[in-house]
């Protein structure tokens, strides 16, 4: 399904603070896995978000998707396979129009766009629809301009709006992380239903240690810019949150030694 | 005292229906600054090049005995074109919009001058659109009212139209959001350009119309008429609101009308033309300050309407 081959990305290249984001890193997910991004600040997870999403174009390496390479391909394009949701909430939603706009926004994410009226009554009771699954009533406030929810219930919106339109991959980049426990739980139900019920092939990058053990088929760990740990079938069902932490441990020992 | 109110406001009154065909034909310009502006997130100044092209088009096309008409549709698409430069050196180099515009309405002076080979051209007596008004006497105020007014009033239905189709609402949330309507597919250059292209073409027309009903064009015509169109802009805002698709394609329609109005009247009680840009610049300050001002409490984030 997703496959990156051998990616490589430097920031500054040749200047004194120059970065290695992505290291060659190589790395596969099959068709409805659920994947668990894990790693400490600058390990790469964002970088290999972007890479994948087409934000970030790549030194080295490929991006395929169910076998497509689309690395040379830009994120418009690319926002045909693929949806996201980012960890700002502002950042996935257009704030100065409405809940409905938006998700006609994303629902038309793969097709191609008319010259004929978007909101219509049929699309309107569908995504008041789809909107009452969160029971945040947001089904009632179609109207209503983005700009005037609360985090939370932008953050739903996003969900709602990457998981609509069946997208072959889904990407969710510390989606919960500035939400208050309450609502992040509401938001992170939210998607295990949608990826459930819809078998979408997810990543999902988190710092939370006790999610990435209760949800998804396996857990990836990345440092420095490269794959490190990858627990996935039987092991996956018995790790727990020390476990992972230990590994986090083992690497902050490494980082003691070098310096 | 009561002696001056009334010449003030008899002077003021008789030039009401001159006027109002002025703003009608300047609702254009507005309109080619609001849509920029507001819908695309992208302050520009184009429209300051773009309406003398469209009158020098006009002027030259009218000259050689074209139509009226086509003198207007070569104008507009001389004008998107205009737009489209903008925009594109904004997007390909990475040049503020701001700056895109400046450039843009430098080279557009050279390039209106080369157009008309002189600076002034005369077209007095050539046919107009207006000449074509129902029920009214040709050469009169009320044709241009009748003819600028159907003429603006099909554009903002259109453009109404426009806005909340597939196409409409994504060019939107590209001024929005730029990276959330690209991560929804959207392709933010396409959007980009053609969104100030259609701004400029407005602006052009609005120069056209104004070459025939005024009979000459100049390429001076354009001097100041941004800072005249973003203040009849804030008016219109903050008369009709800008809250949902109608109320801000309304805005630029009513402001100029009012704004217009407000310096004749203005003018009528005597304050020196000279200081009419004074007046104008202050005031649209004053708007755009205000924001911050009922903030209060230290100064305000310098990114309240113009920003990148």
């Amino acid at each position: 399904m997703l496959e990156i081959q051998s990616a490589r990305k430097v920031f500054y290249k040749g200047q004194a603070d120059e970065k290695i984001a992505l290291d060659g890193l190589s790395l596969k997910l099959a068709t409805g896995e659920f994947a668990v991004v894990i790693g400490s600040n600058g390990a790469g997870k964002s970088s290999m978000l972007n890479a994948i999403s087409g934000a970030l174009p790549l030194d080295v390496g490929k991006v395929l998707i169910n076998g497509d390479d689309v690395t040379d391909m830009p994120v418009h394009k690319r926002a045909a396979r693929l949806a996201r949701v980012f960890q700002d909430p502002m950042k996935g939603t257009a704030a100065s129009m409405t809940v409905a706009e938006n998700m006609l926004l994303a629902d038309l994410r793969s097709t191609r766009r008319r010259l004929r009226r978007g909101l219509n009554a049929k699309r309107l009771e569908q995504y008041r629809e789809r909107l009452s699954l969160l029971g945040l009533g947001l089904e009632n406030r179609l109207d209503t301009r983005v700009e005037l929810l609360s985090g939370g219930q932008r953050q739903s919106l996003s969900l709602i709006m990457a998981v609509g339109g069946d997208p072959e991959l889904l990407l969710l980049d510390e989606h919960t992380a500035a939400l208050d426990p309450r609502t992040a739980d509401i938001v992170m139900q939210a998607t295990v239903r949608a990826v459930d019920a819809l078998k979408l092939t997810t990543l999902m990058v988190t710092h939370n240690m006790q999610h990435a053990v209760d949800f998804g088929h396996s857990v990836i760990m990345l440092d420095a810019g490269k794959l490190r740990l990858e627990i996935s079938g039987e092991e996956k069902t018995t790790i727990t949150v020390p476990d992972l932490i230990g590994h986090f441990a083992v690497k902050t020992d490494r980082m003691m030694l070098a310096s | 005292m009561m002696d001056l109110i009334q010449t003030i406001s008899s002077s003021f009154v008789s030039l009401i229906p001159v006027t109002l065909a002025q703003s009608l034909i300047l609702a254009f310009v507005v309109l080619g600054i609001m849509i920029p502006f507001r819908t695309l997130n992208f302050p520009d100044l184009t429209s300051e090049g773009a309406f003398p092209l469209g009158g020098c088009v006009c002027g030259v096309l009218l000259a050689g005995g074209a139509s009226p008409l086509t003198a207007i549709g070569v104008a507009l698409v001389a004008g998107f074109l205009a737009g489209c430069c903008t925009a594109f050196i904004h997007l390909r180099f990475r040049i503020h919009t701001l700056l895109a515009g400046i450039l843009m309405m430098t080279m557009l002076y050279s390039i209106n001058l080369r157009i008309m080979g002189k600076s002034n051209l005369s077209v007095f007596g050539a046919p107009t659109v207006f000449d074509w008004a129902p029920f009214t006497q040709p050469g009169f105020p009320a044709s241009k009212i009748v003819v600028a007014g159907i003429i603006g009033l099909v554009v903002f239905l259109l453009l109404d139209l426009f806005f909340k189709t597939e196409k409409g609402t994504a060019i939107r949330a590209v001024g929005a959001n730029p990276d959330m309507a690209e991560a929804q597919g959207i392709n933010v250059w396409v959007a980009t350009i053609g969104g100030v292209g259609l701004a400029s073409a407005f602006s052009a027309t609005g120069g056209a119309l104004m070459v025939q009903s005024q009979g000459f064009a100049d390429v001076n015509m354009g001097l100041g008429i941004l800072i005249n169109g973003l203040a009849a802009l804030m008016i219109g805002e903050a008369i009709v609101g800008k809250q949902t698709v109608v109320r801000q394609l309304a805005a630029p329609f009513v402001g100029a009308v009012i704004y217009y109005q407000l310096v004749s009247f203005c003018l009528a009680a005597g304050m020196p033309p000279p200081d009419l840009k004074l007046a104008t610049g202050l005031f649209v300050l004053a708007m755009l300050a205000l924001p911050s001002l009922r903030r209060s409490r230290g100064p305000a984030q310098a990114r309240e309407t113009i920003r990148e």
